[in-house]
């Protein structure tokens, strides 16, 4: 590779950057390059920077720059009451908004309940919850399927994948009446009830997705150059996960039986039916982009059952809330609560001194977690395979930068 | 005879793949042609917020609720000459959370089906409700309503 | 050409000309004719590859200009590449930077010379037209390489090395494919190659055994020679933001799509000429009755089609398994047809 560095670059073709010297062979210099991935970059999936080091097409290293979309979000949480921050938790993961909404509620209730109050969330909203909440996780892994067919230069199957998400977004519509910043749930329940419409949406969407899964994957899964680009690449091994906080699709490709859903039920998942996703290798190793894309597959087709059963045990339409305190006030404590996203474990670290506002409010993001692992996985992969890495983590950096 | 297998497998694939975009080129569209055709909103849609002046009590509530403080109420006076001379909000900050909504004891504040105000100047999406100082509502007595207009 | 010439001599005024100036005259004007039928043809696909990119994708496509289906649209974006500003980088190496797309442009054009649109309808009866076509659309990577060197930017130049490697590769397995073609034609002139598939459908070379191999190994190859996905990795738009073009604007950014498409279109028509019998139908009655440059254009447009049909369908390659595919599949492959055929040949 020819020496062109980023401060004064030579001009092309003029030669600088070769010595000339009897040996042919050894007068070609040969450099590491670096480039700057992002935060501009087609396949960064948002503003994150990757500050690649490449041999021809062989990265090196890849260290990922993070902070471009810093809103202080935590800061932010100190001078707000706790119906107040549910819509700064929108802005987190923003293809997920109702399950960071759901978790950062949880984590409320459950530090009201931990300081001795009485939250009674009624049966309807948790049925309620369950249904918008898996339906926002398959809208989610929607999002992360097609961006991957698009990381690896499949176009349609993005467009695809986003013809069913809008009819779950039109279902959010009539639920809350936002498209992306639902603010749907709060302390104690969530605002409004189903509407009979949606109600009719979320069935006629059942019955229709399973086929649409099935096409999705003859269109791009089962595909021999999908396979063999997704297959075999970036492997994250059980230990490499565990040991970088990997949670969510990426730990459960490796193999790693790891669900909050499954193993710290809340909510009511403990009475649905459905299956904890892992990766099997079943193309190639365990762990490779294949696993965790194609986990996120499978979550969306165990999403969809908990949505059919919870359809149809839905109970009469009742109080939507708990009875809380108008102005509520947390008890003094400090309690951390986790819950499964789509991208993984999202938490809340909640300190409360007794007043209206959190004391400190400390988010664990999964994909943040998530993203660093690509620092021990990128040397020694190619360019193409970084980008395919990098898709297949299901960044949003909404959430790693809050 | 590995790479004969596998070369069928891979034609086998890409034909399987075809045969589902051939499958929508026939199909039609589910986009829409956006400013000729608009869905219906639903109910709940939360477009621009609106308040509606003649109703409002200027109890200050929403302003308070507001996490991004983009409603700004002024008022003069106090008990019965109590004046509202500014009910203003600011969709620059504006997040469409409805939290205003809630609190509000007479309904007065409502997220509008409206959602495509496009301006060339920043200052003119701080919408002013009030233009002369009005009586804020009061909920026994009528009749005392001021003239408020909409912007 | 020579139908022109012909016309030419017995005109009045150009009859007297000497015959140098006759053939120049006949020459500049099939060119004419031919570049601008070809940059119809440029315009028509991009809108067309649009069209079908959206109904494959459940949405429209271009709408608004023209009334309707926005049929106007390519004429919308050439106005609009003229009018964009035309941006270089500081960097850039200006030379390079400003040939490389005349060099994509005309790489890809000059192949047209040689395409027999119909028996009289020829630039150049070449005898070794086939040859000719191959060696000047390859002139297209030398633009590429020219554009990624002189943008002086990264990815760019990654597009370029990308490009460079890739197309020369796949040279080899398009030509190994056509090569039984040849052998069984005895000519590399493309319009004799034509007339020898004449009368019925199974006379097309496509539907001898050996040559659909060799038909299907020309056209992957043809698309990994022009670059469409599952093979755009020149300009693979999720990996090098946009390969070698990613510093062009404007008019220059134009003529590397036209070159682009224009390349697409002769790699179809080369593949028309040579396995799909040409401007014959299939059904010697019917020939007399549809004008040959008719059919030879539409079973070119059919086979531009299926290349959108594959873009929209398929992901793409990673470069060594491109390498692979072309190195330990292709070209085994190709030389083994090769040798049978020609084992075939000598005992028969």
């Amino acid at each position: 590779m020819i020496q062109r560095q980023t401060p004064a670059p030579p001009r092309a073709g003029s030669g600088v950057g070769l010595e000339r010297d009897d040996d042919i062979a050894r007068t070609l210099k040969s450099e590491l390059l670096h480039i700057n991935m992002g935060p501009q970059h087609p396949s960064t999936h948002g503003v994150l920077r990757l500050f690649i080091t490449t041999d021809g097409e062989i990265v090196s290293s890849a260290i990922p720059y993070i902070g471009y979309l810093h809103r202080c979000a935590e800061k932010i949480a100190e001078g707000n009451t706790y119906h107040q921050y549910v819509i700064y938790t929108d802005r987190m993961d923003y293809l997920a908004a109702m399950n960071c909404n759901w978790t950062y509620c949880l984590a409320v209730e459950a530090l009201l309940r931990a300081g001795g109050m009485k939250v009674e969330i009624p049966e309807y909203a948790e049925y309620v919850r369950v249904i918008i909440g898996e339906l926002n996780r398959i809208a989610s892994h929607l999002i992360a399927f097609g961006t991957y067919g698009l990381d690896l230069g499949a176009m349609t199957p993005f467009f695809h994948a986003l013809r069913e998400r809008e009819v779950i977004l039109n279902i959010f519509e009539q639920v809350c009446g936002a498209r992306l910043m639902y603010s749907y749930y709060d302390v104690g329940g969530v605002k409004w009830d189903i509407p009979d419409e949606a109600l009719e949406d979320i069935k006629r969407f059942c019955a229709m997705f399973e086929r649409k899964l099935d096409e999705y994957n003859t269109l791009l899964s089962e595909n021999t150059i999908f396979i063999e680009r997704a297959a075999n690449v970036g492997v994250i091994d059980a230990q490499t996960a565990l040991a970088f906080g990997c949670t969510g699709p990426v730990l459960r490709a490796a193999g790693v039986d790891w669900d909050v859903r499954r193993h710290e039920p809340y909510s009511i998942y403990d009475r649905f039916d459905w299956k904890v996703c892992l990766g099997r290798g079943e193309k190639g190793t365990l762990g490779d982009c294949w696993d965790r894309y194609m986990v996120r597959m499978r979550e969306m087709e165990q999403s969809w059952r908990i949505i059919v059963q919870a359809v149809d045990k839905l109970p009469a339409r009742g109080e939507v809330m708990a009875a809380l305190p108008k102005n509520l006030k947390a008890p003094v404590g400090e309690l951390y609560f986790r819950a499964e996203n789509p991208k993984g474990e999202l938490g809340f670290y909640i300190i409360s001194d007794g007043g209206a506002v959190p004391f400190r409010c400390k988010t664990r993001s999964p994909a943040f977690h998530n993203l660093h692992v690509l620092e021990r996985v990128a040397p020694g992969l190619m360019i193409s395979d970084l980008v395919a890495t990098v898709g297949s983590l299901d960044l949003v950096l909404g959430e790693i930068d809050r | 005879m590995q790479h004969v297998h596998e070369i069928f497998d891979t034609v086998r694939s890409v034909m399987k793949g075809m045969r589902i975009t051939f499958k929508y080129l026939g199909k039609r569209p589910v986009t829409q042609q956006y400013p000729q055709e608009r869905w219906a909103l639903p109910d709940r849609y939360r477009g621009f917020v609106h308040n509606d002046v003649p109703r409002c009590t200027a109890c200050l509530l929403c302003a308070k609720v507001c996490p991004v403080d983009c409603i700004y109420i002024v008022t003069e006076g106090k008990g019965k000459d109590r004046l509202m001379t500014r009910f203003a909000i600011d969709y620059n900050k504006c997040i469409w959370c409805s939290l205003c909504t809630e609190p509000c004891p007479t309904n007065c504040i409502t997220m509008s089906h409206d959602y495509d105000h496009a301006l060339y100047f920043r200052e003119k999406l701080v919408y002013e409700f009030v233009d002369e100082p009005v009586v804020p509502y009061r909920e026994p007595k009528k009749g005392k309503a001021a003239e408020g207009e909409e912007a | 050409m020579d139908w022109l010439l012909a016309h030419f001599s017995t005109l009045p005024l150009l009859g007297g000309l000497p015959y140098s100036a006759q053939a120049g005259l006949a020459m500049g004007v099939y060119g004419a004719v031919v570049l601008v039928i070809v940059a119809l043809a440029v315009m028509v696909f991009s809108l067309a590859e649009r069209k079908v990119a959206g109904f494959m994708q459940s949405r429209y496509g271009p709408m608004y200009v023209g009334g309707w289906h926005g049929i106007l649209q390519p004429l919308a974006d050439g106005i609009k590449f003229l009018l964009k500003e035309d941006i270089a980088p500081a960097a850039a190496d200006k030379l390079l930077w400003r040939a490389a797309p005349i060099a994509v442009f005309t790489g890809a054009f000059m192949g047209y010379a040689v395409i027999p649109w119909g028996p009289s309808f020829v630039g150049a009866k070449l005898d070794m037209g086939l040859f000719y076509a191959f060696a000047t659309s390859s002139l297209v990577v030398m633009g590429i390489i020219m554009a990624g060197w002189g943008s002086n930017n990264k990815w760019s130049l990654y597009g370029a090395m990308r490009g460079a490697a890739q197309v020369i590769s796949y040279e080899i397995p398009l030509g190994l494919a056509v090569l039984p073609v040849i052998m069984g034609a005895g000519t590399l002139n493309m319009g004799s190659i034509v007339q020898r598939q004449a009368g019925f459908l199974w006379n097309w070379n496509v539907f001898n055994p050996l040559f659909a191999i060799s038909f299907v190994l020309y056209f992957v190859s043809a698309m990994a020679e022009v670059n469409r996905i599952p093979f755009d990795l020149p300009e693979s738009e999720s990996e090098l933001v946009a390969g070698y073009h990613t510093e062009y604007t404007g008019m220059k950014f134009a003529f590397m799509m036209l070159g682009e498409y224009a390349d697409m279109f002769l790699v179809a028509t080369i593949a028309t000429a040579v396995f799909l019998g040409g401007w014959w139908t299939g059904i010697p009655r019917v020939d007399h009755f549809v004008p040959a440059p008719v059919i030879f254009t539409v079973k070119a447009v059919a086979l531009v089609f299926i290349m959108m049909w594959l873009r929209w369908t398929l992901p793409r390659l990673r470069v060594d398994q491109l390498m692979h595919l072309c190195w330990k599949i292709f070209i085994p492959i190709a030389l083994g047809n090769l040798l049978l055929y020609g084992l075939i040949r000598s005992v028969i």
